[in-house]
């Protein structure tokens, strides 16, 4: 593993980038579902800087209780302090931490990468929103109210009281869909906001991810016995639905819906239908024109024909090279090497390594929120 | 009189090219139909990939009555020409100078390869097995070339056959690009790119009358990389450029060849500077060859195409810019941005003052050269665009005389598998109104085209990215799924449309109105509008990259 180390090294000769770290991870059983993501939230710079930053800033208050949060800030931090710039790490804390907390993730069987990414995601928000809440509560025994006027904080259209608290992870990966119906009676448009950490795409064979992004946001119409209740006619309606990006996230994650449950069969299938993912994108499918670009920097790889079993690895961009990460082995590849990835054009094919989750990172660095 | 062992080939393809179902065999469009006429293929069972896979492209080649005196390249040997007494015309009309897109795919590999040729059998062919129509290749004829694998097939465009007539292996490399030049002057009118980055002039009537399947009496360019090892990604010839042609490469770099010409001496040229600017540089030594080096952009160049007339030429590539500069000045003229992503293929209209491009983001741009700028933007394609062209043989049904516009008929291919045909008439293009953004934010400064909209803008300037309510968009007349693979190019002769897959699998589709019979025979294709018509160059644009 070190002479692999140390071929990456001299591949990358002077090139290597200052104060980067290129680390496989090692694989507990069937745990590259976890380091796959693992190393694709690592290099989302982002992302990384301010765990490392919330890490640094909250160790000293010394309060020292394990959590996922607190593991995965571990990891990096051992990640981007070693002296070596490449080698293989352990995230044996992290996993075991992982698999006390969640029993889905307990065995050792196959996992779902996405599945892990959005359990992870949520957690990180809920310890965050957890320490920000007992630090208010805190706070609020010796000043009460004043919680409201507090600035302009995202307007919950359904008005839920509790005033959402936006976490650096939300800074990161949180959107806002905006849900609009429109009654075919009265013609009255109601919008519904909710906010995401990733979107997940239906997707059809030899197309792309531009397309999928297109039907996500196609008009739907609610009719027969799929009604809409239009409150203003009260009663059930035909309407017409469509879903659009309100607030684009400043970091896009995409996750292609390649396990389909198939009734005819009664199981899960893998769709391994080739969807091409450009290195950069826009999104059309917003509420304003956004014409803000996004650059791909990371791609969860599923390789494998079926949903149970296969394997996880990742590629990265850094710093303007790609990398191909399968848990120990931390490789570089060529930019055009991501196009082998896209999936296979006819269904049977010797092809099995697909891209499933793809990360974009917005390149406009005002990100308002 | 060459002709392959054919029962082998044949039962060899079928497989692969079984019609899936859901494809249909025809398209309408308003002036009728378009029906399948013939599939080429290859023989799928000898396919390997020592070299990695590649994107097929396609090259139309028409070969005149070969000229009395014999020329000098072409293996004197074999010269009954029995059709000599036909007129070249209708070849000439026909013309195809060629440019073509290409691209690639894996990485090269170690070399092994030759064991095609012995797997094949020997191909001494007793010409009687094939279609008699080409056991001569000293009389006229119009051929597909196209690259599958680590080879270059030639197949007989007028005849049923689905198998190609003659392959060539490569042993080193595979071809990716070639193209092919009507109106060579010597024998060598067949250029063909490899993905080492080396390049070969051959003359197609000499491959076509050999009975082997190596090339043969090539000149060899840029020999193991020795000037650039960076895969080559699109080939041209120079219209009207006396033996001249270009190659683009993956690395951004353009070469100038030509033909013929030993490459003798030093034939380096200086460490590129600024990766991100245009550079000429010119060999050193006037016996070298290539003679000049044209650094275009960073990243690869998709595709490479001239205007009929040679004046300028357009490049696309990875950095999404369309480029286009004048090919004898040496110099930018213009350019711009796709909306995002890699641009894949381009292709100029006849009368050089439209160039259509396509790529990554799934639109086909319309750019005007009058204008500068993007004027519209096809919406249709379900992934990205890899081939465009526009019909050069289509004429509004109404056209004559009424009023001043003119009419455009293109196609595009996508990765979607599907073939588009539009029309494109700029007096209908609405530009659309500049609606304010809601909430009146200031979403209108940043880089919109606005800025650019009436002003001249100076020579060399490269446009950024269109805003997207600055464009006005056009959809298709015909959407039509073609193949079962994604395409990698498309190209319109005076009597079909030809759609290409990645794969190698091409279909020739007849226009409304040809009829059967009529097409099999160059001759009848002449009619006098055609003549009015210049050259077509006909292109087959392909996708680049991929696996």
């Amino acid at each position: 593993m070190g002479a692999a180390g140390s071929k990456l090294e001299k591949a990358l000769g002077d090139q290597f980038p200052e104060g980067e770290r290129y680390f496989g991870l090692e694989n507990f059983g069937n745990t590259c579902y976890c380091n796959s993501v693992l190393q694709a939230l690592y290099f989302c710079v982002p992302f990384r800087e301010q765990l490392l930053e919330y890490y640094s800033s909250s160790k000293n208050i010394g309060d020292a209780e394990e959590n996922l949060l607190t593991c995965l800030a571990d990891l990096f931090t051992q990640i981007s302090s070693q002296k070596k710039k490449t080698g293989v790490i352990a995230p044996k804390r992290f996993v075991q931490r992982l698999k006390k907390q969640n029993e889905l993730f307990r065995s050792y069987m196959h996992q779902d990468a996405h599945e892990f990414l959005n359990f992870l995601l949520n957690e990180l928000v809920d310890i965050l929103e957890k320490e920000a809440q007992a630090a208010k509560s805190d706070q609020e025994t010796s000043s009460p109210p004043e919680k409201m006027a507090n600035g302009p904080k995202i307007a919950q259209a359904n008005g839920s009281h509790k005033d959402p608290l936006v976490t650096w992870v939300h800074r990161n990966f949180q959107g806002i869909l905006t849900n609009e119906t429109r009654c075919l009676r009265c013609e009255t448009v109601t919008a519904r906001d909710e906010t995401f950490l990733d979107l997940s795409l239906d997707i059809e064979q030899n197309s792309s991810i531009t397309s999928c992004l297109k039907n996500f946001s196609s008009t739907e119409t609610l009719n027969a016995e799929d009604k809409f209740f239009c409150d203003k006619c009260c009663s059930l309606q035909e309407a017409q639905k469509r879903m659009k990006i309100k607030k684009p996230p400043h970091v896009l994650v995409i996750h292609l819906k390649r396990f389909k449950y198939i009734e005819q069969l009664g199981r899960y299938k893998k769709l391994s239908y080739r969807v091409v993912f450009p290195l950069e994108l826009k999104l059309s499918n917003t509420v304003e024109d956004a014409e803000s670009e996004y650059s791909l920097f990371a791609v969860v790889v599923h390789v494998g024909s079926g949903p149970n079993h296969g394997h996880y690895v990742s590629l990265v961009k850094s710093h303007n090279h790609w990398l191909f990460f399968d848990d120990e082995n931390v490789e570089m590849i060529d930019e055009s090497a991501v196009q082998t990835f896209f999936g296979s054009a006819q269904e049977y094919s010797s092809n099995t390594d697909h891209g499933y989750i793809l990360f974009y990172e917005s390149l406009t660095t005002n990100n308002k929120s | 009189m060459i002709n392959t062992a054919n029962g082998m080939m044949s039962t060899a393809s079928s497989s692969s090219n079984a019609q899936s179902p859901g494809l249909k065999t025809y398209f309408k469009t308003p002036e009728g139909r378009y029906k399948l006429h013939y599939e080429k293929t290859h023989p799928s069972g000898l396919l390997h990939y020592p070299h990695g896979k590649t994107v097929t492209q396609v090259t139309l080649a028409h070969l005149k009555d070969k000229p009395a005196p014999s020329t000098p390249t072409a293996s004197s040997s074999s010269s009954f020409s029995t059709s000599s007494g036909v007129r070249s015309a209708a070849a000439r009309l026909l013309g195809a100078s060629n440019g073509s897109r290409l691209s690639f795919v894996g990485g090269n590999g170690a070399s092994k390869s030759v064991s095609a040729s012995s797997r094949v059998g020997s191909l001494v062919a007793s010409s009687s097995s094939n279609s008699t129509s080409t056991s001569n290749f000293d009389g006229k004829g119009s051929y597909l070339i196209f690259n599958v694998g680590d080879a270059i097939f030639i197949s007989d465009l007028n005849t049923q056959d689905k198998d190609p007539i003659k392959s060539i292996h490569f042993s080193n490399s595979n071809p990716v690009c070639h193209a092919f030049d009507q109106d060579a002057k010597d024998g060598h009118d067949l250029i063909i790119g490899l993905n080492s980055g080396d390049v070969y002039s051959v003359s197609l009537r000499q491959q076509l009358q050999d009975v082997g399947k190596k090339l043969v009496g090539a000149q060899h360019y840029n020999k193991d990389g020795s000037v650039s090892n960076s895969r080559c990604t699109s080939i041209a010839w120079v219209p009207g450029g006396d033996g001249t042609f270009v190659v683009a490469h993956v690395d951004g770099n353009l070469y100038v060849y030509e033909k013929s010409k030993e490459g003798a001496g030093d034939s380096s040229f200086p460490v590129i500077k600024d990766q991100a600017h245009f550079s000429v540089a010119h060999a050193r030594y006037s016996k070298s060859n290539p003679i000049a080096r044209w650094h275009i952009c960073q990243g690869s160049i998709n595709s490479i195409a001239f205007s009929t007339d040679g004046a300028y030429l357009a490049t696309v590539g990875r950095d999404g810019y369309l480029r286009v500069f004048d090919y004898s000045k040496e110099q930018l003229i213009c350019g711009g941005k796709s909306y995002y992503g890699a641009q894949l293929c381009c292709a100029w209209s006849m009368d050089g003052k439209y160039i259509l491009a396509g790529g990554e983001d799934d639109l086909v741009q319309v750019w005007s050269m009058e204008d500068r700028k993007v004027v519209a933007w096809g919406e249709g394609h379900n992934s990205w665009v890899s081939g465009v062209a526009f019909d050069s043989y289509w004429s509004s049904p109404n056209s004559e005389g009424i009023g001043e516009t003119i009419m455009y008929r293109f196609g595009s291919v996508g990765q979607d598998t599907q073939l588009l045909l539009w029309d494109l008439e700029m007096d209908e293009i609405v530009v659309p109104l500049r609606r304010c953004p809601p909430g009146g934010s200031p979403t209108y400064s940043t880089g919109s085209q606005s800025s650019h909209w009436d002003s001249a803008l100076p020579v060399g300037t490269l446009q950024p990215a269109p805003s997207i309510r600055d464009v006005p968009k056009i959809s298709p007349l015909v959407a039509h799924r073609v193949h079962t693979e994604p395409l990698s190019g498309v190209m319109f002769t005076q009597e079909s449309v030809l759609t290409v897959c990645r794969e190698g699998n091409i279909k020739i589709w007849m226009r409304p109105g040809v009829s059967e019979s009529q097409s099999s025979n160059g001759e009848t294709m002449l009619s006098p509008s055609l003549k009015e018509k210049p050259l077509l160059s006909s292109k087959v644009g392909s996708a680049s990259h991929k696996q």
